[in-house]
């Protein structure tokens, strides 16, 4: 990501803090890409929702033929399978819906946990400036210096697989982008004019910061949380796919790894790992576009 | 407006009922609505106006190069017995920066900032003047040394250089293909005072030695009074009034010329009067007010200020776009205290 | 004067990120369960070996020992043994790390000289129907799955069409002299085609969005109106001041780009079967060869910390107004 240019946002000092930080918080509804990307997520979270009713067969059930064979290898439609089975026997459709399940769940609770750690990092250091500035903003060089990937897999492998030890690899690492924008945000709304007024006033840190400083640095909060949740979605599925994902759930990234060492490729099963990665293309990129119309929204400049 | 109106003899270039408009959405702002001026041979020729005014414009329309947004939309620019508001892209080329060059406001960002000086010029005196790299070299020390600047420096890059030395250095490019006629786009209003003294004397200089022809935009009128030899003033584009220096500035005919000359410090006389300002903002150019432009903001205007002032000589070559020219000799005597302006207010 | 005082600060806190990333390592191979020594010590090695590599790791010693003695044989060098080859990780590693190399390098190359050349074009064309529908195409290629994209390849381009080898670097039983022998025939392009072609279809959109998006701030500055008024070329307008200028941050994005490419090697190298360092690594976590994964993260994580640097260091030479400041 390029780094993003500060915007200029608060004007008024006295509204109010919820009416403004809603504001903030507008979707671009205005921008045709935004809304389709709108509309997938809508898709995906009714799914995720209602994955019990739309689902014909339960994702880990090993099925078999009226005839009392497996039902493996299937064709789509055949059987009444609507987009065929797995080498064991199962429903790819049903893998599928089941899919969105957690993908939606890790992609905001990561996303939601690397824009928050990242904004409280970003905010402190902006703020308090000198040595914890300095100690922070290192910690980011060091985050900088892991390779994300490798990181996640060994954590992941090391503690038990689960959808959290993911999710918590991943924020650990993930932060740093959201810190570094942030911070510099805040380094140019604490010199602004109303911030000093309010210190010289004898405002309390933590009233200055909830009052003048977050309200400002929630667009930005969001916007990178948005495009983190594209990055959990990817990291998951890569991690699903070599094997370190979690066993007791259904992944479109465990699907396609199902599908690599079933052979897929060679029996040229298209129907089984085309539609996983497909999901995934429409959720993730999703997400660019709504960040995209957001950052048009917040950044007019930026947008043409 | 007939030609004998403007009679400058054998000028270099003429503008003719020029029009620039800026489509904005769906509108069109008629920036420059008409403007005819002469530019003589030799001599220095000052555009001079409020920012807003449509000056700037005219300068880049001289050159054809505008704003995506912008274009000619009527009259005519004379030169060279050819109309440059007409001659196709490929014609214009040919003829730009080898006949017409430009000095910008900023030289720091006019020049590239990856490039060393001597790069930039070489690349106009290679590509646009047919020398080789040895000429160029030459030419190259020889246009530093014309500046007043070490033939040694030009191995620097432009962050390298002083803000007056870099507008020496855009200076240098503009003379470098001798062209007939330079246009100088506010080329010192970003330096500070001594710098801008330093720079516009070195610019007249070379005039004088070379017999340069140079239009000067400016909305500093001490700086036309300073070094220019002609004026055209502008307001809300159209030109208001235009003559010899000396004419337009000691003897201004238009009620704007004498405001303008009072809200500006005088650079030759050390007895600065009290300075008055002009009280209020120039019109809309979307949807400009009908008749005189200036009649808001005028202390003489009157009921007839409402219908389409008329072109009026008040002396041979000295235009005036006022229902009053005729009276100018009187409101001058008016227009000298600050209580007239104040009033108006 | 202050330049050598920014490359010195530079340097303590590249410094900095070294031993913070090598002390992280320490910690996290410590943390997986089980008994601390099965980080070294593989069950089935004979009793004689276990106790070499207890005293040369200090096992039997308490955790802050180890810690330095993990320091001092990093320093030397020293990575201990990996469980699988029965052979030391520093040999392993410099085994792989040329195909991970050839791999990342050959594909980012093509991604930029591809994006930098599309990303100019399509500011250029900038508001046509080409930019309205290339800007969203290229936004799906940074959403998908490197290796999902990489299967897809494979299906079409190996197992259907047949064209291309499904993984490794050479047809088995291949045989070449030497190092620029293997790497210049015909045999291993072939092998390398498809996965270079994934990384680099995935990799393209950073540079081209880079690219389109600077060519627009560069296209507004004076520099560029004046070289117009001086009558330059349509073409030295464009390449010779816009492009040049906006082409800056991109080259130096390229170094950053290689840090983030030898991540998602990791993925890919694993799909193509490619004996990379990412493979090697996943190879290695899964059949718990402790002392391989922690040498291959390591090598990986240098790679990605060089890179950082060399991006700043990059722009600074680059960039007249920092080299000749």
């Amino acid at each position: 990501m390029p780094e993003i240019a500060v915007p200029t946002m608060a004007r008024s000092r006295r509204a109010n803090i919820f009416a403004r930080m809603f504001r903030a918080l507008k979707l671009p509804t205005n921008d045709p890409f935004a809304v389709a990307g709108l509309l997938i997520y809508l898709v995906f979270i009714i799914t995720a929702i209602f994955a019990d009713s739309i689902a014909t067969h339960d994702p880990n059930e090993i099925l078999y033929t009226p005839a009392y064979d497996l039902a493996a290898d299937l064709r789509p439609g055949q059987e009444g399978f609507v987009m065929g089975t797995t080498s064991l026997g199962r429903d790819v459709f049903s893998q599928l819906v089941y899919g969105s399940r957690s993908a939606l769940l890790i992609g905001i609770t990561a996303a939601f946990m690397v824009a928050l750690i990242g904004s409280v990092i970003g905010l402190v250091a902006g703020y308090f400036g000198r040595w914890v500035d300095t100690v922070l903003m290192r910690l980011a060089d060091i985050a900088f210096g892991i390779p994300f990937l490798p990181f996640v897999i060994v954590l992941a492998a090391f503690l038990k697989p689960s959808i959290w030890n993911v999710v918590i690899a991943m924020a650990l690492v993930l932060w740093r982008d959201t810190a570094r924008v942030i911070r510099s945000q805040v380094l140019t709304l604490r010199s602004r004019g109303y911030v000093e007024a309010a210190r010289v006033a004898g405002s309390s840190h933590f009233k200055i910061i909830l009052r003048h400083i977050a309200p400002n640095i929630l667009p930005l909060s969001f916007l990178y949380g948005s495009i983190a949740i594209g990055w959990a979605i990817l990291t998951e599925a890569s991690i699903s796919f070599l094997g370190f994902g979690d066993p007791d759930s259904i992944s479109w990234g465990y699907m396609l790894q199902d599908a690599f060492a079933s052979q897929a490729l060679a029996k040229q099963a298209y129907y089984w790992f085309v539609p996983p990665g497909v999901c995934i293309i429409l959720v993730v990129s999703a997400g660019f576009f709504i960040t995209r119309g957001y950052e048009n929204l917040l950044f007019p400049k930026l947008g043409r | 407006m007939t030609e004998s109106l403007l009679s400058v003899r054998d000028p270099l270039l003429s503008v003719r009922d020029l029009r620039v408009s800026y489509q904005v959405g769906r509108n069109f702002v008629h920036a420059v609505d008409g403007a005819s001026f002469d530019v003589p041979k030799g001599s220095i020729t000052g555009l001079v106006g409020e920012s807003g005014c449509g000056k700037t414009t005219i300068a880049r329309a001289l050159t054809r190069v505008m704003a995506d947004n912008a274009s000619i939309s009527g009259g005519q620019i004379l030169f060279d017995g050819k109309d440059l508001a007409k001659i196709p892209e490929r014609e214009m080329n040919a003829l730009r920066w080898r006949d017409i060059a430009f000095v910008p406001q900023s030289a720091m960002n006019s020049l590239d900032p990856v490039y060393t000086v001597e790069y930039q010029l070489g690349e106009v005196l290679r590509r646009r003047g047919g020398l080789d790299r040895r000429q160029a070299r030459a030419r190259c020390e020889e246009l530093f040394e014309m500046v007043g600047i070490d033939p040694g420096r030009l191995t620097d890059y432009p962050h390298q250089f002083s803000g007056g030395m870099r507008q020496r250095v855009a200076i240098a490019l503009a003379l470098a293909l001798n062209p007939k006629l330079i246009i100088a786009d506010e080329p010192v209003t970003a330096l500070d005072v001594i710098v801008q003294r330093q720079i516009l004397d070195q610019l007249k200089e070379l005039q004088e030695r070379l017999g340069l022809s140079v239009i000067l935009v400016t909305h500093d009128i001490s700086v036309v009074a300073y070094i220019c030899d002609r004026t055209v003033v502008m307001y809300a584009g159209k030109v208001a009034e235009s003559g010899t220096m000396q004419a337009t500035l000691t003897a201004p005919s238009h009620p704007y010329s004498m405001g303008l000359r009072n809200a500006f410090p005088d650079l030759q006389s050390a007895a600065a009067g009290i300075l008055t300002p002009i009280e209020g903002a120039p019109p809309n150019l979307a949807n400009p007010p009908a008749g005189c432009r200036f009649k808001q903001r005028c202390p003489f205007a009157l009921d007839l200020c409402g219908a389409e002032p008329p072109v009026i000589e008040v002396a041979p070559g000295h235009p005036v776009l006022c229902h009053r020219a005729k009276e100018s000799a009187a409101l001058r005597i008016d227009a000298a205290r600050t209580e007239t302006w104040m009033a108006s207010a | 004067m202050s330049n050598f005082k920014a490359v010195g600060s530079r340097l303590l806190q590249l410094a900095l990120v070294l031993w913070a990333v090598v002390t992280i390592l320490f910690l996290m191979f410590r943390l997986m369960p089980g008994n601390p020594m099965a980080a070294y010590i593989d069950p089935t090695f004979t009793v004689e070996q276990q106790q070499q590599l207890m005293a040369q790791f200090g096992l039997d010693k308490p955790l802050w020992q180890q810690y330095l003695i993990y320091l001092g044989n990093l320093l030397q060098g020293e990575l201990g043994q990996s469980f699988r080859y029965r052979e030391p990780v520093g040999d392993r590693i410099w085994l792989l790390l040329p195909n991970t190399l050839i791999l990342t390098f050959s594909s980012l190359i093509v991604a930029y000289v591809f994006g930098i050349l599309a990303g100019a074009y399509l500011a250029w064309r900038r508001g046509s129907w080409v930019e309205q529908t290339a800007i969203p195409l290229v936004l799906t290629t940074r959403a998908m799955p490197e290796f999902w994209l990489g299967m897809v390849l494979l299906a079409i381009f190996s197992f259907s069409l047949g064209w291309f080898p499904a993984g490794g670097t050479r047809n088995p039983g291949a045989e070449y002299s030497g190092f620029l022998d293997l790497y210049t025939s015909r045999d291993f392009l072939a092998h390398l085609a498809l996965p270079a072609a994934t990384l680099a279809i995935y990799s393209q959109g950073l540079p081209l969005l880079l690219m389109r998006s600077n060519m627009l701030d560069v296209m507004k500055e004076d520099f560029v109106t004046m070289a117009r008024i001086k009558g330059l070329s349509n073409w030295t307008v464009v390449v010779r001041h816009a492009a040049r200028n906006a082409l800056l941050p991109v080259m130096t994005s390229f170094a950053i780009a290689v840090g983030y490419q030898l991540q998602g090697n990791v993925v890919v190298e694993s799909v193509f079967s490619w004996p990379g360092l990412g493979r090697e690594l996943v190879n290695a976590v899964a059949s718990s060869d402790y002392p391989l994964a922690q040498g291959a993260f390591l090598m990986i994580a240098l790679v990605v910390i060089f890179m950082n640097l060399l991006a700043d260091m990059l722009y600074a030479f680059l960039d007249p107004r920092i080299s000749h400041a």
